[in-house]
């Protein structure tokens, strides 16, 4: 970074520095005397905030999630110098002021900032230049920024003479009003100071001047802020080694209050809980607690939990219990029936299947709960399809398939069973007896796997009710599933 | 005198438990031109057939109406309540599977499915083929199944949550030998969520605690192509001695 005292630009004024030093400035124009009001005003806040604008061009190729993303990165990286960081399109502005005595000065932090925001940009694939500036004003040291001025403005007094030198295009107008501005002969801002406010207002709208007021410190510039993501980590040490998890649970149900309490303050909600068990001269056992909608509620998570405990085995007594949970959702609630007899609905129900479903999956582990869908293929072992409940839940409604003009079995068998011809009569350990068919189906044999098969419905001799074929190509017979 | 015929029906339907105290003494105050014994018989009746809770030494099966109607009217004919019972387990007996159990119960899915309830399939023995669920007009957006090799342990704690859960209004497992303590504790269960458990198996067992025990048996003649299967109710509460009904259970079925 050029020092600003050497940029030609702005010469760095001391604190102490009078009105009577600005007018001196070594500027090609002598930017017009201020009003008297706002002199006072600016005098009485004399160490009012420093804002300091980081402009980041080369975000512009990105997409705008992208852009994002990357500002909350940077953001992130920008909170080491500032407790208020705001978002601006492809730009960060932070509150120095407050930092500078405890930095050493405003050259001390950008040296900080430079190095770290430079490797995250370059992580990103990014050039690792940016723009920067500092004013007493966000709108102000934004310009500035965005101008290509690496520029140091201490008071508000001489932030009019320091953005008088920008050319309008800083100000980012659409082509419609640039055209116009340029046919005023307006090329740079301090062109804009000389016309009279009110006319601007009329011609332009007030956006406009109100924009420029933001910049001179004359109009409130609300920001919208960085704010950190919440994380939640707890763990307690037990005093003694615990070989039940029954005696755990108080433990854990301390934890689980401590949860809920912090996402009830940030009106939170979580469905992913990590909890980890912790051993002595071991790995720790982890419990990964997935919830099929989000929850505070302290009494279900130490049910779910309960029930994660049943099933696990502890291959060393417990020293402690550790807490985390990093990815939140927003609280959401349902209101409750103002009236007794709507309470029965199926709102409270949904709840309880839900509820259901999480203990089945807490229990049984990861995908032993099914849902069964219809799939529109011919070949009868891949007309149905077992998917996870979670998955086919989210699927929404069935696709249309083709309803087959032919009974179908309930059970289908894995594979077709091979069946025994004896004295030309079939025999699937006792004798069977063909009641309908066939029924031809022919598929596949684009798939190299050929399917073409003679579907018949038969009995078996204990009542059962078959479906069997007969492979036309090896022409042996298969029992393929019972109508049960 | 001529609408006395009528009046008995049509207070039955509109009949609610909760009105009895006020009625009062049944068969006086009537409105005059009644006879004032046929519309109080028809109360009565009500009264009697409508509980589940009530049990009468001279009521045998085919009497009540609180049952839910199997679809089969032979198979209504000899439950008590005229059907299935609302809560509760159910035990199925067949020496094999697929012996046409399922039909059995195809038309009381249906109606479990329209009040918006799941079905549980826990553990069943071969793969649930979706078409044919679809062909018989159960949605299957509606099914849930527990993979078979969950270990019994988990399928009957599943089955034990399910049966607690009031959205699930049909639980389905395949078990064949469960100590009467289990089954006691599953009836419970069935009892608390309002929900209706059917276990398959192949053998009957004497002492079981489940109000109903039914039993299938195929008695058609030997080659011919209907089948015919004898229902047996081994035991319903309610209900004094064994019951058998013959059901044709593949109506649908061409041939």
């Amino acid at each position: 970074m050029e020092d600003p005292d050497h940029t030609g630009q702005l010469p760095l004024p001391s604190m102490a520095s009078t009105r009577a030093q600005v007018i001196r400035l070594p500027l090609p124009l002598k930017p017009p005397a201020p009003q008297k009001p706002r002199h006072k005003e600016t005098k009485r806040r004399q160490r009012g905030d420093l804002w300091y604008a980081l402009y980041f061009p080369q975000l512009q190729e990105l997409p705008d999630a992208g852009q994002e993303q990357a500002l909350k990165e940077l953001a992130a990286l920008a909170q080491e110098i500032s407790a208020t960081v705001s978002f601006h399109t492809q730009a960060l502005v932070c509150e120095v002021r407050s930092s500078l005595n405890y930095f050493g000065g405003i050259d001390a932090i950008h040296e900080r900032l430079q190095e770290t925001i430079a490797n995250s940009l370059q992580q990103r694939q990014l050039p690792p230049q940016f723009l920067y500036a500092a004013s007493p004003t966000v709108s102000g040291s934004l310009l500035l920024a965005r101008g290509g001025h690496n520029a140091l403005v201490y008071r508000k007094d001489n932030l009019r003479s320091a953005l008088g030198q920008l050319s309008i295009d800083a100000l980012r107008l659409d082509k419609e009003q640039n055209r116009r501005l340029y046919n005023m002969g307006v090329r740079y801002l301090r062109d804009v100071w000389r016309l009279p406010s009110d006319g601007l207002r009329k011609r332009f709208g007030s956006d406009f001047v109100t924009l420029l007021d933001k910049a001179l410190g004359r109009a409130p510039e609300p920001t919208h802020n960085y704010l950190p993501p919440p994380a939640f980590d707890t763990s307690y040490d037990l005093p003694y080694e615990l070989e039940s998890l029954d005696r755990l649970l108080p433990v854990a149900d301390e934890l689980l209050a401590q949860l809920c309490d912090f996402l009830r303050r940030r009106d939170l909600s979580t469905s992913h809980l990590l909890f980890s068990l912790q051993h002595e001269k071991r790995d720790s056992t982890q419990i990964d607690m997935g919830l099929r909608q989000p929850s505070r509620c302290r009494e279900h998570l130490l049910l779910l939990l309960e029930t994660h405990f049943a099933s696990l085995s502890l291959p060393a007594p417990v020293i402690g219990l550790a807490l985390r949970v990093e990815a939140f959702d927003a609280f959401m609630t349902r209101s409750a029936p103002l009236l007794n007899e709507d309470r029965a609905g199926g709102v409270e129900g949904e709840g309880t299947l839900d509820r259901f479903m999480e203990q089945l999956q807490a229990r049984l582990g990861g995908n032993y709960v099914e849902s069964i869908d219809n799939v529109a293929a011919h070949c009868p072992e891949q007309a149905s399809s077992q998917s996870d409940y979670r998955q086919g839940s989210s699927a929404g409604p069935a696709r249309p398939a083709p309803f087959p003009a032919n009974p179908r079995p309930l059970w289908l068998l894995d594979k077709p069973h091979p069946l025994v011809v004896r004295n030309s009569r079939l025999y699937h350990r006792k004798p069977i007896a063909i009641i309908s068919g066939p029924e031809r189906i022919e598929t596949s044999w684009w798939a190299g796997s050929d399917v073409c098969r003679d579907y018949y419905v038969a009995r078996e001799q204990n009542g059962s009710r078959i479906w069997i074929f007969r492979d036309r190509q090896d022409r042996n017979w298969y029992l393929h599933g019972y109508f049960a | 005198m001529a609408n006395t015929p009528q009046a008995p029906a049509s207070r039955r339907e509109t009949f609610e438990p909760g009105l009895s105290r006020r009625l009062g003494p049944v068969g006086t105050g009537r409105p005059s031109g009644q006879a004032p014994s046929s519309p109080g018989k028809g109360d009565i009746d009500a009264l009697l057939h409508g509980n589940p809770k009530l049990w009468r030494g001279c009521d045998m099966a085919g009497q009540g109406f609180h049952g839910r109607s199997t679809g089969f009217g032979q198979l209504d004919d000899i439950l008590p309540g005229r059907g299935w019972p609302q809560s509760g387990l159910i035990e199925l007996i067949s020496p094999c599977w697929g012996m046409g159990e399922l039909q059995l119960l195809l038309p009381l899915m249906r109606s479990v499915i329209e009040q918006g309830q799941w079905v549980l399939w826990i553990s069943p023995p071969y793969l649930l083929y979706a078409p044919a669920l679809r062909q018989v007009g159960v949605d299957t957006r509606q099914v849930l199944v527990i993979k078979p090799n969950a270990s019994c342990k988990d399928a009957l704690w599943s089955m034990e949550k399910a049966l607690q859960t009031k959205n699930c209004g049909l639980v389905l497992a395949w078990q064949n030998w469960l100590p009467d303590r289990v089954l006691r504790r599953l009836q419970l269960a069935a009892e608390s969520g309002r929900t209706l458990g059917v276990l398959f198996k192949h053998r009957d067992n004497k002492h079981s605690p489940s109000p109903i025990r039914l039993a299938l048996k195929d008695i058609s003649h030997g080659q011919s192509r209907r089948s015919l299967t004898e229902v047996t109710l081994i035991k319903a509460r309610g209900n004094f001695r064994p019951l058998t009904a013959r059901l044709n259970l593949y109506q649908h079925h061409p041939g």
